[in-house]
């Protein structure tokens, strides 16, 4: 407990200082993936604690962006709602939204639920192009950040504290939320909305309830979007904001309260970091959705918090060398696998085919090297790789997991 | 007799072309503990689906302290004093059982929309479980995932779930199901204790549990009732032995 609440004074120590170390582009990145940890943490509390999986969640993020972007242009930064109040709006639309759409959607369970969010998430999209008062056609709407409060919000750093502040207080409602006799039900919602039933609850009204919120929140995190960057286009709208929630969320872990945000954090740091270098960034993203599903179907937080929980971290220098060689292993693997991935892209795009005159074909060029189509290494090299990296990784894990015999 | 505090009129429940209850007639009179027995599939269940606010009934009347609940949804039938336990052991399996039991209590306050209050300091709420858990004796387990309980223990947890509303009227669908004679023993005293005071509607095929339990049972095969009456008027039936109590026997 202590640990736990040291941790979190440090990490909000670190957020607070960040602008102070980090470039403008480090900071603008810093923005995006508080953004998309407060919209995955919305999300999940439908998700992670209600059991009510969106697939429509871009919507309310979406309205959110576009209601502070109106906000911005009809106030001025003046009068009612300043700069700083304008994620109120956001959030104010996202519930109003929230209300009307959970209410159709939480009349159904399951997989028709989601159907519904998806349907109506679509349905919003598809309007969007045609509704150019309201979402501005292909531009989209702009509107300038307003000085307020003595903060001339110019800068991208004031920005950064702007978004820091909405972002923990909106943390800390979700998880006040959480203690609260309501939040408290919302885990019965997932657990058993049957038996609910028959305790004397409306579980259609705790439905809409829990999906406003949800919504709500959603908005919030598209406000601060709409803040960052100064505009709002009907794109934010599209299926894949939604998906990515959905992704992001569960490589964290929906069932512990700050797996959503770590992973859409981390998710939305590497996508700024890698996806200048290739153009195969969602290929990498749904892998390691995969993969995190299939070995910590807990997400990356949820297994750990389960492995702290266990008392799974006892070190020792067998322990420690087994899980040295797993992760020079895993090393191995990504590098081989990356290295296939890329290959393959640049032999199979467009740019390529349009370089083959004749034979032989010509080599591409990766990492600094000269790659022939047809040659062993080519190919040879990365599958080697992986397939050492893959054998040693199964070795490693086996020594490290007590149930099939390794050291604990 | 005072008036019933829970009365069926002819009621009747079809599945597409299946009529599954055929024409029931019932009058539960308040304080009184009333079995319901029967074969495997005279329709038991769907009887207490019906009265319960699961099913809605094809025809008839169903009426609570003179008020008609036929087919209102389950969570007003519980408002109105009814609460009810499942055949099929029907809890919250991914929360302790402490908590299990407060998503019981909370209701009985009008604790439902409520998200400024911390629902660890609702002393009353906690006092409440902390009684019912050492009612159903699971206190040495309040924080163990329901799922992990045994299964009888999951069935006394279903029990204490059900009396939480503090409700006028108990539906129990087979409650000692799979428990062991010890366990069946304390159930029975268990709710012998619990519905002093109430009204119990019970189905149950331990007959030595009926008949030393209830102050009167009804005997339903093939979805009508075909006698109401005392331990001692059931057991003289002929009707009865035919249809029912003769096929234990053999
Ligand atoms: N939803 C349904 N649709 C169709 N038939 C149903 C449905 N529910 C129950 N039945 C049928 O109704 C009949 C009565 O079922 P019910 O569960 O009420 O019996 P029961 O008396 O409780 O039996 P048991 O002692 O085995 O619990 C059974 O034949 C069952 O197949
Ligand atoms: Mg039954």
């Amino acid at each position: 407990m202590r640990t736990k609440v040291l941790l979190l004074v440090l990490a909000v120590a670190a957020l607070v200082a960040a602008p102070a170390v980090l470039s403008p582009g480090l900071v603008n990145a810093s923005i995006q993936m508080l953004i998309a940890a407060l919209f995955a943490s919305a999300f999940s509390l439908l998700c992670g604690q209600a059991g009510m999986l969106s697939f429509g969640h871009s919507a309310y993020f979406g309205i959110g962006a576009f209601a502070t972007i109106h906000a911005m242009n009809a106030f001025n930064g003046v009068g009612l709602l300043p700069t700083p109040l304008l994620p109120l709006m956001g959030g104010f639309m996202g519930l109003l939204s929230g209300i009307a759409a959970g209410w159709f959607a939480t009349k159904r369970t399951g997989v028709y639920f989601s159907m519904i969010t998806l349907a109506l998430a679509e349905l919003l999209h598809a309007l969007a192009p045609h509704l150019k008062e309201v979402f501005g056609g292909e531009a989209g709407i702009s509107a300038m950040r307003m000085p307020a409060w003595g903060f001339t919000f110019g800068s991208n750093v004031e920005v950064y504290y702007l978004t820091l502040f909405w972002v923990l207080l909106c943390l800390v409602l979700l998880y006040l939320y959480t203690l609260t006799p309501v939040g408290r039900l919302t885990l019965g919602l997932r657990e058993n909305t049957h038996r609910l039933r028959f305790l004397g609850y409306n579980v259609h009204r705790l439905g809409v309830l829990v999906f406003a919120v949800s919504a709500m929140f959603s908005g919030v995190a598209g406000a601060l979007q709409a803040l960052n960057i100064e505009a709002a286009n009907y794109v934010v709208l599209d299926m894949q904001l939604s998906a990515s929630v959905v992704l992001n969320s569960y490589i964290g872990g929906v069932k512990v309260f700050l797996g959503p945000a770590i992973g859409a954090a981390l998710m939305s740091f590497f996508g700024y970091a890698v996806s200048d270098l290739t153009r195969s960034w969602l290929l990498y993203q749904g892998v390691l959705f995969v993969l995190v599903m299939m070995f910590l179907p807990d997400g990356l937080v949820g297994e750990f918090a389960k492995r702290v929980r266990e008392g799974r971290f006892g070190l020792g220098w067998e322990r420690l060398s087994a899980g040295v060689l797993f992760v020079v292993a895993l090393g191995f693997a990504i590098v081989g696998f990356v290295c296939m991935v890329e290959l393959a892209q640049r032999f199979f795009s467009t740019d390529y085919r349009s370089m083959i005159v004749g034979t032989p074909w010509p080599p591409v060029t990766l990492f600094g090297r000269e790659w022939l189509p047809f040659s062993a290494v080519t190919w040879g090299l990365p599958l080697g790789l992986m397939a050492v990296g893959l054998g040693l990784l199964n070795f490693a894990s086996r020594r490290l997991d007590p149930e099939r015999g390794g050291v604990s | 007799m005072s008036t019933p505090v829970l009365s069926l009129h002819g009621v009747r429940k079809s599945f597409g072309p299946i009529e599954i209850i055929r024409g029931i007639a019932l009058d539960v009179v308040p304080g009184e503990r009333h079995a319901v027995i029967g074969p495997n599939g005279a329709g038991k269940s769907t009887l207490f689906h019906l009265i319960s606010g699961q099913l809605t009934p094809t025809a008839g009347e169903i009426l609570l302290d003179g008020l008609p609940i036929g087919g209102m949804p389950p969570h007003l039938v519980n408002r109105q004093g009814l609460a009810r336990s499942f055949q099929i052991t029907n809890i919250f399996p991914g929360l302790s059982v402490f908590e299990n039991l407060r998503l019981a209590v909370m209701r009985r306050f009008g604790l439902e929309f409520v998200f400024w209050r911390r629902a660890s300091r609702l002393k009353a709420v906690t006092h409440l479980v902390d009684e019912l858990l050492a009612q159903v004796r699971l206190e040495k387990r309040a924080g163990v995932l329901a799922s992990e309980l045994s299964y009888s223990e999951q069935r006394s947890l279903e029990i204490g779930m059900t009396l939480a509303s503090d409700p006028k009227v108990i539906l129990l669908d087979e409650p000692m199901a799979g428990m062991s004679h010890e366990e069946t023993e304390y159930t029975v005293g268990l709710i012998r204790e619990i519905t002093k005071g109430r009204t119990l509607l019970i189905v149950e095929h331990d007959m030595d549990v009926v008949f030393s339990l209830s102050d009167r049972i009804s005997v339903l095969v093939y979805g009508q009732i075909i006698a109401t009456g005392t331990p001692a008027e059931i057991r003289g039936n002929l009707a009865v032995r035919e249809a029912y109590l003769g096929e234990e026997a053999s």
